[in-house]
């Protein structure tokens, strides 16, 4: 079976780091970024099986970044987890139109991210 | 006349007799008769004629006019008289009661109009008057710089050529044909070119007689309010963003240990110190917050004492060199200053050193410098302390509200986080706690000098009261 990979992006290296190492611990190959404009290179380069990113980042916000992606037809599918510590939950007409497989809310555990990961790649196998 | 009549009659009467009969003592009766008669008729006829006189005198004087004069008089004027006089006194006090009530609302209606217009003229709402013809009667300073006229007084201006903004004009309109006594909206307009938003809060007021009326609309400037909402809206969430930041990574990480993640004891040791890192930052971030929040509540406990700012400086290039060094920019210290003393509190000038350090490495990008300076006016008794950065600049019109309190700068935002509370904390303990003075000059694309003045030590270093 061919290794799923995934592509995380946060502009605090610590929390790409903790993501990258639960995900890598588990069969993941993990690409990382600190920013949208290299993530959404790294997607289009590497097409990975989900995309996780957070919400608030300078120059490019998550949800830019999600956006950017579905206008892309070789990204346009990929599904995007957004890790964020807003003081507020994202808007769920905008969640819904962009397609956000789910949202995580800083501080999250690594435990949860990978058991979402695994629930959305599933539900995809299976359509 | 009838008086008259009937009395010249009898006397002419008596005396014809008395003609007719010469030589007689019937006539002479008669003409005695007639005398009399004439005399008793006159006095009484004299007396009544005395007395209309008399009341007529006390009508026109009643004030000038004794009792004494008026026991002279017959029975029934004096009991008239005397009733007269009681419904005139009476009808007097009320008339002079109703005059003092009449004056005194004189006097509140000159003094409201006399502070009435100033108030008006003062007050930095607009405030409109527009009559049943569409016409502004009224348009104080405020009003009339806003909708940029001036009134003329032989013509009031129309409603429909001074006021651009369509939505004003159908609001005290409706008022109008509503008749709506208080009716509040919230407008949002350009007000010579700049986005403004007003609470206005318009008024029919109903013309006495008549079937029209008069609206008044008063307009009240909130975009600072909103502007300051704004600015806490995005406070709290930037707060909750920088706390949870560092809260994340310590949860995460402590989770992968426990979850024996690590591969190996230098995963564990790097984990771990990971979560102690995040943890001071999480402390330090918080301690900002406080520090600002001491100050400005005045509890802040400051230690001054005489100190060589060079030094402070120093240690505060060397603590913050390894942050330029990971963002490859060069940080320069300044020469050293043989008298810089000043009577600060130590930690809290390193603080504001530090942040102004932070400031400049992060808005700078790679390869960049930034340079601390330290000058000493000794004639002028202040030394002056300088973070020059060849960063990305400030916009001119961002620069008199960067020391603000979670301001940040938008353009700007992008390149860097932070709660906007640092330049607010060099301020506060700068000019609060040391009565020194902030500066900033910047050219966009070339960069920016922050700074800040404070005092040279005297002979005596006393903690100020704080």
């Amino acid at each position: 079976m061919a290794e799923r990979k995934a592509l995380v992006v946060d502009d605090e290296f610590h929390i790409v780091q903790v993501v990258a190492i639960k995900l890598r611990n588990n069969g993941f190959e993990v690409f990382t970024a600190d920013n949208g404009s290299d993530a959404y290179r790294l997607a289009c380069e590497h097409r990975p099986d989900v995309i996780v990113t957070d919400y608030q980042m300078p120059a490019m916000t998550g949800i830019e970044l999600t956006e950017k992606l579905r206008q892309n037809s070789a990204t346009v599918d990929i599904p995007v987890l957004l890790l964020t510590a807003r003081g507020f939950a994202i808007d769920p007409q905008q969640k819904e139109s962009l397609r956000v497989a789910a949202c995580l809310s800083k501080p999250f555990s690594p435990r949860e991210v990978l058991h979402c990961i695994e629930q959305v790649l599933a539900q995809r196998a299976a359509v | 006349m009838g008086w008259w009549a009937c009395l010249t009659a009898l006397v002419a009467a008596a005396g014809g007799l008395s003609l007719l009969l010469p030589g007689t003592l019937s006539a002479g009766i008669l003409w005695l008769t007639a005398c009399a008669a004439g005399v008793g008729l006159g006095a009484v006829l004299w007396r009544m004629l005395n007395g209309l006189d008399e009341l007529c005198l006390r009508l026109e004087d009643p004030a000038a006019y004794s009792e004494e004069k008026s026991s002279s008089l017959p029975a029934p004027f004096r009991c008239a008289l005397q009733k007269w006089s009681i419904q005139q006194k009476e009808r007097t006090e009320q008339l002079e009661s109703e005059n003092r009530r009449l004056l005194l609302e004189l006097q509140q209606c000159r003094r409201h109009r006399m502070w009435g217009q100033p108030i008006l003229n003062t007050i930095r709402d607009a405030v409109l008057v527009v009559n049943e013809q569409d016409q502004i009667i009224f348009a104080n300073p405020a009003a009339q710089e806003l909708l940029g006229f001036c009134p003329e007084a032989d013509s009031p201006p129309s409603l429909e050529t001074t006021v651009t903004e369509p939505l004003l004009r159908e609001k005290i309109r409706r008022c109008r044909s509503g008749r709506i006594c208080h009716l509040r909206h919230e407008l949002t307009f350009d007000v010579h070119s700049r986005r403004r938003i007003f609470e206005a809060v318009f008024s029919f007021l109903e013309e006495s007689g008549e079937n029209g009326g008069n609206v008044v609309a008063v307009l009240h400037d909130i975009s600072r309010e909103h502007e300051i909402s704004q600015m806490k809206n995005e406070f709290v969430n930037q707060v909750s963003h920088e706390l949870k930041t560092p809260l994340a990574s310590i949860n995460a990480y402590a989770e992968m240990l426990v979850d024996s993640e690590a591969q190996d004891a230098e995963a564990i040791r790097q984990f771990c110190s990971i979560i102690q890192n995040q943890a001071l930052r999480l402390n330090r971030m918080i301690e900002d917050m406080l520090n600002i929040s001491r100050i400005e509540s005045g509890l802040v406990k400051v230690n001054k004492e005489n100190h060589s700012i060079a030094l402070i400086v120093r240690d505060a290039v060397e603590m913050m060199q390894s942050y330029a060094q990971e963002k490859n920019i060069t940080l320069h210290s300044p020469p050293p200053i043989l008298y810089d003393q000043a009577c600060v509190d130590r930690d809290m000038i390193s603080q504001a050193v530090i942040n102004l350090i932070s400031n400049a490495v992060k808005y700078t990008p790679a390869g960049g410098s930034v340079t601390v300076g330290l000058e000493v006016d000794e004639a002028d008794g202040r030394l002056r302390v300088t973070v020059s950065d060849t960063g990305v600049g400030i916009p001119p019109e961002e620069l008199g509200r960067l020391f603000e309190k979670f301001y940040r700068i938008q353009a700007n935002s992008h390149l860097a986080k932070g709660t906007g509370l640092g330049l607010n904390l060099v301020k506060q303990i700068i000019e609060t706690l040391h009565g020194g003075r902030v500066f900033v000059s910047s050219t966009v694309g070339q960069g920016s000098t922050f700074g800040f003045e404070l005092p040279l030590a005297s002979a005596g270093c006393a903690a100020a009261p704080v």
